[in-house]
């Protein structure tokens, strides 16, 4: 009887030891699925700033979905996950608040620091008790696109949503609408059903059934990067070529050449290579050494690319920085 | 095997009418083309509407062509949601990345599907296990591979490829500027498919398989063999499905082709193929194919929201299953009373 009882406090004493982080932070970061082109960049943020968590001797750990189809219970899960197998700190973005903000007060209640990244805002920062939100602001990248299409004359404008429901794709939507608005134009948005998620010929086929429906349609948003190349194959299509004006978020090296070709107005960047390398950055140093940011809302984007700065970001990408 | 389909055609009467298995997909598709032309109106009935379904119709047919043997001969193959983008990557990166002659990189993406569709046959006919479990696992597998290798080699999960004008015409391009050369590329495939089923002895094995498979091998059917050529049929067609995207966007991308595991099995299914194996025809694939497009294109000339058409094809998906049930009693019933 007393054996088991010094045996259990000694477990306990060593279950305690463990979090005083004697052997680094092990920090783990919820993100979209590797394979999706804007989220690989956004995991090599967080594994870089995590080389200097392992010299520490600490790690970080990558946890995605396999799919999106159930996106929010399905990160509320690998939130879950994340606390069972004992992290020292969680980087987590707020998709679908309804579903995941339980499984982040989870996170907060079991004492492990937490940081907001890439959605959600500092609301869902202040919300749910987290130290910091990384990230842009979606409804503001939204709005820096419909601002800079409208400041170009165009008057009516649709946002390709091609994942309804999801909280940011809403806010950039929003943004895009009231953007475009504020400049004197109008928007609204072209929800896709979930079947076309991913299919890029599926995506083309709407945008252009859409602009043969709307004709005074002049100005388009789309929500990611294979969306905007699916939609601008979509205006050419219809025949719209310069008369549709595309920007749309993220980019890559066929948007970048599209930029400079002319067949594409503007990308929005969020930049989420920083989203990864600060949410990993501001935790690693809290875990190790109590040092916080007092910057509260670290935003890292909206920047717009355009024709005028295209080739600045081209060299970017050549050094490996974007 | 007692299931005879030799004389199925030579009779014209309502009954054989009412038997084959494509009469209720195409009382389907009247209806509902019917319905979006009145929706839609000139646009959608005109020849920029007829594009646009039929430009998500030849990629989605293309890919359940194959699919829909399969499922005649009572299997099923979800591995095609991945073979799309394995054999794209590997096409962009032979002959974009790395700069090698396109027709290496067309013939290796092609390869690639060959090549899931092998590992899938054997597995199936090599195991007891449900087709649909090795499948989703080789899916996972081959997705899994293709972001490895595209990360490993290219050090990206999205690569670029500006095909030769002649590849670009042949592969991408788009005929009067709206219709996907994709589209005679189905119907070239469909023809093949249906000479295949229909015509060549081939096509009764398939059926012969599919309604009891111990007694086609029992009846000197080479049962193994033909299985795993279905296999790598299927992952022939995804991989040109791959391959044609491909050489339209100029862009392959990890992470596309998931939509077309359902998809294709939505058009088969409506087309009339018997989920449970032993019945089925291409006629009434390409109808099903061109009913799911319609739906999917005409919801957007049509001013109601997208999600409704979501609705419309789960309901057809049903009525499809529960006509073809109500089809094969009558059709049942009617040649017993003959015999």
């Amino acid at each position: 009887m007393k054996l088991t009882k010094i045996l259990l406090t000694t477990a306990a004493i060593a279950v305690a030891a463990g979090t005083v982080h004697a052997e680094g932070a092990n920090i783990f970061v919820i993100g979209g699925k590797p394979d999706d082109p804007f989220w690989s960049r956004v995991k090599k943020g967080a594994e870089d700033a995590g080389k200097v968590a392992e010299a520490q001797g600490g790690s970080v750990t990558w946890l995605g979905p396999q799919n999106y189809d159930n996106l929010g219970p399905d990160a509320a899960e690998l939130i879950r996950q994340a606390i069972d197998q004992k992290a020292d700190a969680i980087v987590g973005p707020d998709w679908v608040p309804e579903a995941m903000d339980p499984a982040f007060q989870a996170v907060v209640d079991a004492g492990i620091p937490l940081v907001i990244y890439n959605a959600g805002g500092i609301e869902a920062a202040d919300r749910l008790g987290a130290m910091n939100y990384v990230g842009a602001v979606d409804y503001k990248s939204g709005y820096a696109g419909g601002e800079y299409l409208g400041k170009a004359g165009h008057k009516n404008g649709a946002c390709v949503n091609t994942l309804p429901g999801a909280a940011n794709i809403e806010a950039f939507c929003n943004g895009f609408n009231d953007g475009l608005a504020a400049a004197g134009g109008a928007g609204s948005t072209l929800q896709l059903p979930a079947t076309a998620f991913g299919d890029a010929t599926a995506v083309a086929q709407a945008v252009r059934a859409h602009l043969l429906e709307n004709p005074t349609i002049d100005a388009m948003f789309a929500i990611g990067d294979q969306d905007t190349n699916a939609t601008i194959s979509g205006v050419q299509q219809a025949g719209k070529t310069g008369a549709v004006h595309v920007c749309g978020m993220n980019f890559n090296d066929s948007i970048l050449a599209n930029i400079q070709g002319g067949t594409q107005a503007c990308a929005i960047d969020q930049q989420g290579y920083q989203q990864g390398f600060f949410a990993v950055s501001i935790l690693n140093n809290f875990v190790n050494y109590g040092v916080t940011i007092p910057t509260r809302e670290i935003l890292t984007g909206p920047g717009v690319i355009d024709a005028t700065n295209v080739d600045l970001v081209i060299a970017g990408v050549q050094a490996g920085a974007r | 095997m007692s299931k005879n389909r030799e004389g199925r055609s030579s009779r014209l009467s309502l009954g054989s009418l009412a038997r084959r298995p494509e009469a209720g997909s195409f009382v389907g598709l009247i209806l509902v083309y019917a319905l979006f032309a009145i929706l839609g109106g000139a646009v959608f009935v005109g020849a920029p509407g007829w594009s646009s379904w039929l430009n998500i119709a030849a990629e989605v047919g293309i890919v359940a062509l194959p699919v829909g043997l399969l499922m005649i001969a009572g299997e099923l193959d979800i591995s095609v949601g991945s073979v799309i983008p394995a054999s794209q990557m590997t096409t962009a990166i032979i002959a974009g990345y790395l700069g090698l002659p396109i027709v290496l990189g067309i013939a290796c993406g092609l390869g690639v599907g060959l090549l899931v569709g092998l590992v899938n046959g054997h597995l199936v006919t090599r195991t007891t296990i449900p087709s649909l479990i090795i499948t989703i696992g080789t899916m996972f597998a081959v997705m899994g591979l293709t972001l490895g290798f595209a990360v490993l080699i290219a050090g990206s999960t999205s690569v670029f490829l500006v095909p030769d004008p002649v590849t670009k015409t042949i592969l991408g391009t788009f005929l009067f500027g709206m219709f996907n050369v994709s589209i005679l590329w189905w119907l070239v495939f469909a023809t093949f498919v249906f000479l295949l089923l229909h015509v060549s002895p081939v096509g009764n094995w398939i059926f012969a398989l599919g309604g009891d498979r111990d007694s086609a091998r029992n009846a000197g059917i080479p049962t193994s063999r033909l299985t795993i050529g279905l296999y790598m049929l299927s992952g022939f067609a995804a991989a040109l499905v791959g391959i044609l995207q491909l050489m339209t966007y100029q862009n392959a991308q990890v992470a596309t082709g998931q939509s077309f595991i359902f998809n294709s099995i939505m058009c088969v299914v409506i087309g009339g193929v018997l989920l449970t194996g032993g019945a089925g025809s291409v006629i009434g694939i390409v109808i099903g194919t061109a009913t799911f497009a319609i739906v999917n294109q005409g919801i957007f000339f049509s001013g109601l929201d997208p999600n409704v058409g979501s609705v419309i094809i789960g309901v057809m998906l049903l009525a499809a299953v529960l006509s073809n049930d109500g089809f094969r009693a009558i059709a049942l019933k009617y040649s017993t009373r003959k015999g």
